[in-house]
């Protein structure tokens, strides 16, 4: 049995192909959330671009399994392009979007922290 | 597929997979029967005997077919130890031992049976006089491994066994990852009992022995109840196909051991070579001490999950392979003072007889590619 098959292809695809990873030039309307869970050694650092209320651009950092990683990528996807009062985070949905164990749950919430806190960071290049 | 666990089993070698055909078209007779057919099952298992105890330096009388390394373990502590109320009959071990010990002297120790369990140093290492520490009056036996399963760690059994010896104390080594890797001599080691495996070094699964000396024969007591075969200490019919196979691996150890050793540790020097160039990969057990087909190492700022999931084509293992079913970091790396996240991130690369130079080239650049990207990806 290969790594691949052990994890849902959406999961897999997401972790392999990591769209939005890395860290952003930080110019102006960049703001940054970070969270970390120390026993499984896991750290997302998440970075938004907003303007006008609306996230134009999301970049991250991440260092966790591979259903944090699919996770991690499939919020920065989806937000793109959303007003900021209109996008959240769902820790139980995210598991059961990805179908994944229930133990990556806290997993899930450090994604969460991390994207909660880039929301609701002053402006770090203001 | 580049495969890299050979720690956790081995390809059967095709030698021995001739004789072992062999015995199944045309050898089928019961070893215990007195009838000719028979007669000649009984001689193949007398060989093959014969052969195991050569690569040990033992006796073939000695020498008692079981299931594996692991119902030898069992037998080892089950048919040595009876835990009575007005007889307490103590067990020293380690804390890194093969579960097959661990579990069964967890069972004992339920049973009323003292056990200390001994902790390795950050080498990886039992040292001798840890053992000699938790030595007690009523201390029966002592169990440890001769080299680590997940580490490759050759222990000093034979400094163990010095400080037994005078105090009457029997002692028992798990050899499952030691034979065809290293040179074994019972006498020199001076233990009393003795684990071995056929499927770690090109022999079949499912058969094992346990080599039984003069000084523990006499109080070993069979854990199964049947007929009288292997003196009595294992009923059951002997797989003669299984038996014959571990003989044939033996023989085929005894001709070419020093070129195995010798292929095993410059592969895995090579591959310990390209992997430690990388920045925070360290060795988990000293180099010093490592048996030559076992490498493990830690790779700082990367996920374990992540990159297990990214080696792709090479399987290796995390840590050993009856551990990793329960999907818990390996509590050998957490002895060796290692924390979960850094034991998760931890692989276990271990060679045989028909990986390449190319395989660990190719083996290298998987493992730098997948740890340079989830390091490009992580949080700086």
């Amino acid at each position: 049995m290969s790594a691949q098959s052990r994890y849902p292809e959406r999961v897999w695809e997401l972790f392999s192909q990591a769209p939005h990873a890395g860290r952003p030039v930080m110019e102006a309307g960049w703001r940054r959330g970070e969270a970390a869970e120390p026993l499984s050694a896991t750290r997302v650092r998440v970075y938004l671009a907003i303007a006008q209320g609306c996230i134009r651009d999301v970049r991250y950092e991440v260092r966790g399994c591979p259903f944090t990683v699919a996770a991690v990528a499939l919020l920065a996807s989806r937000w793109i392009g959303q007003p900021t009062d209109t996008v959240a985070v769902d820790p139980r949905g995210l598991l059961s979007e990805l179908t994944a164990p229930v133990m990556k749950l806290g997993r899930m919430l450090v994604v969460e922290d991390a994207y909660r806190r880039a929301l609701q960071a002053a402006d770090q290049t203001a | 597929m580049i495969y890299l666990d050979h720690a956790a089993t081995t390809p059967v070698d095709q030698r021995v997979v001739t004789e072992m055909m062999a015995v199944l078209e045309a050898g089928y007779a019961n070893p215990s029967a007195v009838h000719a057919a028979g007669r000649l099952a009984q001689s193949r298992v007398a060989q093959a005997r014969a052969e195991v105890a050569r690569l040990i330096g033992a006796e073939p009388g000695q020498i008692l077919f079981t299931s594996g390394a692991t119902e030898a373990d069992n037998l080892a502590l089950f048919g040595l130890l009876r835990p009575r109320p007005n007889d307490p009959q103590h067990l020293v071990t380690s804390r890194i031992e093969h579960a097959a010990v661990l579990d069964a002297a967890r069972r004992l120790q339920a049973d009323g049976c003292p056990v200390s369990y001994v902790t390795s140093d950050s080498t990886g290492r039992v040292s001798v006089a840890a053992v000699e520490a938790a030595l007690r009056p009523e201390t029966r036996l002592v169990s440890v491994m001769l080299v680590n399963n997940e580490t490759g760690v050759v222990q000093d059994v034979a400094g163990i066994a010095r400080i037994c010896r005078p105090r009457g104390i029997l002692v028992h080594t798990d050899a499952a990852q030691a034979l065809g890797h290293l040179p074994i001599d019972v006498r020199a080691l001076d233990v009393d009992l003795m684990s071995l495996s056929a499927h770690k070094m090109g022999g079949p699964a499912g058969v094992g022995v346990l080599w039984v000396g003069e000084r523990a024969a006499p109080h070993l007591k069979p854990i199964l109840a049947g007929g009288g075969q292997e003196r009595g200490w294992r009923p059951g019919t002997v797989p003669l196909h299984q038996v014959v196979g571990m003989g044939v691996a033996c023989r085929l150890s005894m001709c070419q051991l020093e070129a195995d050793i010798d292929h095993f540790r410059r592969l895995t020097d090579e591959l310990a070579r390209r992997l430690t160039s990388l920045e925070g990969v360290t060795r988990n057990g000293a180099d010093d001490l490592r048996a030559p087909h076992i490498l493990n190492l830690a790779f700082a700022a990367v996920d374990g999950e992540a990159l297990h999931a990214s080696l792709g084509e090479l399987q290796v293992s995390g840590g050993s392979a009856c551990a990793a079913e329960k999907g818990e970091p390996s509590y050998v790396l957490r002895a060796l003072g290692l924390n979960d996240a850094a034991a998760e991130a931890s692989l276990r690369l271990s060679v045989g007889r028909n990986t390449t130079q190319f395989d660990i080239e190719n083996a290298a650049i998987i493992v730098e590619k997948a740890v340079l990207r989830l390091r490009d990806m992580g949080p700086k």
